[in-house]
């Protein structure tokens, strides 16, 4: 019966996505936001990466907002949760000698990956979000390969802090500059070159910073109720 | 040059394939795993040296993606057998 439905359900899916692009021509975009992006975001950001040009230039609002969804949800999750830093339950399972070792390893490979995520943001695709989620796992990895090892929630928090003042504050001081919130500022630079684009790997940096602070502590909230 | 690398992407595909494969047809979760890692790493091994005869200036590049890949994925199927095993599940014995 399941499998029937499931057949029912993708059957009717690829119909109607059939349906929206059969009238699509290749290769042509039919908004026009895009091709006058294409045109000036360069020259406006200086920004190799389109797309941090779109998301923390054109639309940085909108990844304040995103920030701002984050978070609540992290904040919901440790109201719920609690911070179980009094419950430490010794019964939990050793995640054994193999993890434990490759855990060692790992950990410096993934906070120079995390970080260079972060920082070539406005160069190459990634940025301050997936950067972020790699910087979280790398601490989390730590956390699960030695259940004694916790993350220190206060720590996590004064970061999480610290990085989104960062963040307003940037849009504050382009406030104060230009009159326009949130607006790129600093020397555009060389296009392609590692100080480039202004004030956009300042922002992707305490974007980063804060994301990977915040689901660090999510992760490890999650992994004591686990326990 | 670029034939030998065909002749790698065409035996790594078919690694991978039989990977996948395994996920499904294999009987129990340990059986699963060895699929999974066996396979799968073989088969990204050879086709990332089949890239390497159509790109030779990525040698370095491929040789560290090779040796990251050869280090990781033992370490998580390992991870993913141990808790399994600690959790319960028990090994499929049928034989025919």
């Amino acid at each position: 019966m399941q499998r029937w439905t499931t057949i029912l359900f993708l059957t009717g899916l690829s119909i109607v996505l059939f349906a929206i692009i059969t009238p699509l021509v290749l290769g042509q975009s039919p908004m026009l936001v895009g091709k006058l992006i294409n045109a000036s975001a360069v020259n406006d950001t200086g920004a190799a990466n389109l797309v941090t040009a779109v998301v923390l230039a054109y639309r940085g609002l909108d990844t304040l907002g995103e920030l701002a969804i984050l978070f609540t949800a992290a904040t919901a999750i440790g109201i719920i949760l609690g911070t179980t830093d009094k419950t430490q339950t010794t019964s939990s399972p050793t995640a054994g000698f193999i993890v434990a070792t490759a855990a060692k390893v790992l950990f410096p490979l993934l906070l120079v990956f995390a970080l260079y995520i972060i920082l070539h943001g406005h160069l190459t695709p990634g940025g301050g979000f997936q950067g972020g989620a790699v910087l979280a796992a790398a601490f989390f990895l730590l956390t699960l390969a030695d259940s004694g090892n916790n993350i220190k929630h206060k720590v996590t928090q004064v970061i999480e802090a610290l990085a989104g003042t960062a963040f307003i504050v940037l849009g504050l001081v382009s406030f104060a500059l230009q009159g326009v919130f949130l607006q790129p500022w600093l020397d555009k630079g060389e296009l392609g070159s590692l100080f480039s684009a202004g004030s956009l790997p300042l922002l992707y940096l305490a974007l980063g910073l804060k994301v990977g602070a915040e689901l660090a502590n999510l992760l490890s909230s999650l992994a004591n109720v686990e326990k | 040059m670029q034939l030998i690398g065909d002749i790698f992407f065409l035996s790594g595909t078919i690694f991978l394939f039989l990977g996948a494969l395994g996920l499904i047809r294999m009987p129990d979760v340990y059986n699963r795993i060895q699929a999974g890692t066996k396979a799968v790493t073989l088969g990204s091994i050879l086709t990332l040296m089949g890239i390497f005869f159509y790109f030779p200036q990525w040698w370095g590049h491929l040789c560290l993606i090779i040796l990251f890949l050869l280090f990781t994925n033992p370490v998580s199927s390992s991870a993913l057998a141990r808790a399994f095993y600690r959790n319960g599940i028990s090994v499929w014995t049928k034989t025919k």
